[in-house]
């Protein structure tokens, strides 16, 4: 599954984790930055200008890495932070006793620096397809510094 | 004979023999232009011309007692008295303590004007309103409040970004330039809360505010300037309360106190004595009511003046007259009490005219 509207790069050092996007733009379904956490928005309610000053969007999100719901209020006409998200999928190697993964990138290096998932389902998923020796893929989000395994593929071998 | 005796005795049902009033009561006469346009005359003559003109004469009479009472009026009661309250001088010096209470409409009207003159020179001592009351008095600092009419259909005036106010239009830009410039200072505020633990409370809010806008056609200014508290408990109730739930959402944390000023309003009625107090209510709703109550904790203002719309055939707190908050010891028995049944656009700067600002006028021609 790809993100609409951004544009992708590689998670270098270099890149700018957000962009702005003006509030008035933000539809549900895409991402926006709370209180510093990426979040995807699940509902948008924009109120006319008013009493209450300028038109406002109001956005409900849910944190992608928490699942937490998050608010915001913010006139329309004002910038709001879009973070960058990327899904990479990575083979399984091996899982390690203190927590780590260890995949094989693209590239036919490992990376070992990514925990396991806190999602119990997943969990037991994971290790379960590991230990009866299946091949498994998962996939890897990541935003603004974060990553966060999400989900996993058991890949049949041939 | 019988017819005679029949006769007299119909005229005597039919023609009851009155009691004369001559001496007891006022008779009714009403201004004579004969005499020319003369506004003051035509004022003090409303005391004899009836109805809602005498109650406004007599609420004329009333507020001038509150001006004129100085505590040398009192017999002094030698037990409970400090020597310092014997001191002659200082009991021509203590005067009544004065609480204004007005709704927002009248801020959005022309009455703010008349509002701001009391205000500037100091003449009333606590002021109490609603929210609109704070931001109509800020908001026409920013931009102006137009005169539009009764009639002008809402989907109309809606498509257009126009607010109506009973016969005045506010345009949306002027929120709009509201919420500009009140962002910055809950900002500002919420960083002082934080590094300097100031607690805000909504008085302390208002004066804040008054001393922001800086502007001498804002009563809220002049109130910061004369120090004299602007109480509004309802204060999330309008376009300042959807500042801060806006505020809130972008940069939480700002904290507002209702108990600290609950204890400072109660405390201007408890903390009167050895003053007399006196109210004068613009409207009903919140204002009437919290004014009355805080006079209740000191078991009854001693004047009170009402100028509202409200009947008291629903039981409404708004409509009811001075006697019904006497049962609640918020006015005292032996209080002088009017009630003018009459919009305050057009009672109070007349009653203002012939009270607090000929008083005034009367001192600066003593003075030169």
């Amino acid at each position: 599954m790809s993100d609409e509207e951004h544009h992708f790069e590689s998670s270098d050092a270099g890149a700018s984790k957000t962009y702005p996007q003006q509030a008035g733009n933000i539809r549900k379904g895409g991402y926006i930055v709370i209180k510093g956490r990426p979040c995807k928005v699940v509902e948008v309610s924009t109120s006319k200008t008013g009493k209450h000053g300028h038109a406002k969007c109001h956005f409900v999100a849910i944190d992608i890495f928490t699942s937490k719901k998050l608010e915001d209020i913010v006139p329309s006409s004002h910038n709001c932070d879009v973070p960058h998200v990327n899904r990479v999928d990575y083979q399984l190697i091996d899982i390690s006793e203190d927590g780590f993964v260890s995949l094989l990138t693209d590239n036919g290096s490992t990376k070992d620096d990514l925990k396991l998932p806190t999602d119990e389902v997943l969990l037991t998923q994971l290790k379960s397809g590991f230990e009866e020796g299946k091949d498994i893929v998962v996939s890897v989000m990541s935003a603004m510094g974060e990553e966060q395994m999400c989900a996993l593929k058991e890949v049949s071998p041939k | 004979m019988e017819e005679d005796r029949v006769l007299s005795s119909v005229h005597s049902t039919v023609f009851k023999e009155s009691e004369s009033l001559e001496g007891k009561c006022d008779k009714i006469e009403g201004y004579d232009f004969n005499q020319g346009v003369n506004y003051p005359k035509l004022l003090r003559s409303m005391l004899t011309t009836g109805f809602q003109a005498s109650n406004l004469g007599e609420a004329i009479d009333v507020v001038n007692q509150m001006l004129e009472w100085r505590l040398s009026d009192e017999t002094i009661a030698p037990e409970d008295c400090s020597e310092e309250e014997k001191d002659p001088a200082y009991r021509e010096s203590v005067k009544c303590k004065i609480f204004l209470g007005f709704t927002s409409n009248l801020v959005s009207s022309g009455v703010r004007e008349t509002i701001r003159y009391l205000v500037q020179h100091h003449m009333v001592d606590v002021i109490v309103t609603t929210t609109g009351g704070v931001e109509e008095d800020l908001i026409k600092c920013l931009a102006p409040t137009f005169k539009g009419d009764f009639s002008l259909p809402g989907a109309y005036l809606r498509s257009k970004g126009l607010n109506r106010i009973g016969n005045l239009l506010v345009p949306n830009d002027n929120y709009c330039k509201f919420e500009d410039w009140i962002i910055p200072i809950f900002d500002q505020m919420l960083k002082e809360q934080k590094e300097e633990s100031v607690l805000w409370t909504p008085s302390k809010l208002l004066a804040r505010l008054g001393k922001e806008i800086n502007n001498e056609s804002s009563y809220l200014y002049w109130a910061y300037k004369m120090n004299i508290p602007v109480f509004c408990p309802g204060l999330t109730d309008g376009s300042l309360g959807d500042m801060l739930y806006f505020h809130s959402f972008r940069t939480s944390g700002l904290v507002i106190d209702v108990v600290q000023d609950i204890r400072a309003m109660n405390g201007e009625a408890v903390h009167a004595t050895p003053r007399k107090t006196g109210m004068i209510i613009l409207g009903g709703g919140l204002p009437k009511h919290h004014i009355c109550n805080a006079n209740m904790m000191r078991n009854g203002a001693d004047y009170a003046v009402f100028i509202n719309t409200g009947q008291e055939f629903d039981g409404s707190d708004s409509g009811a007259r001075p006697d019904e908050a006497v049962s609640w010891g918020k006015i005292r028995g032996s209080a002088k009490t009017v009630k003018v049944y009459c919009d305050a656009t057009i009672a109070f700067p007349l009653l203002v005219a012939e009270t607090f600002a000929s008083k005034r006028e009367q001192n600066c021609e003593h003075k030169t």
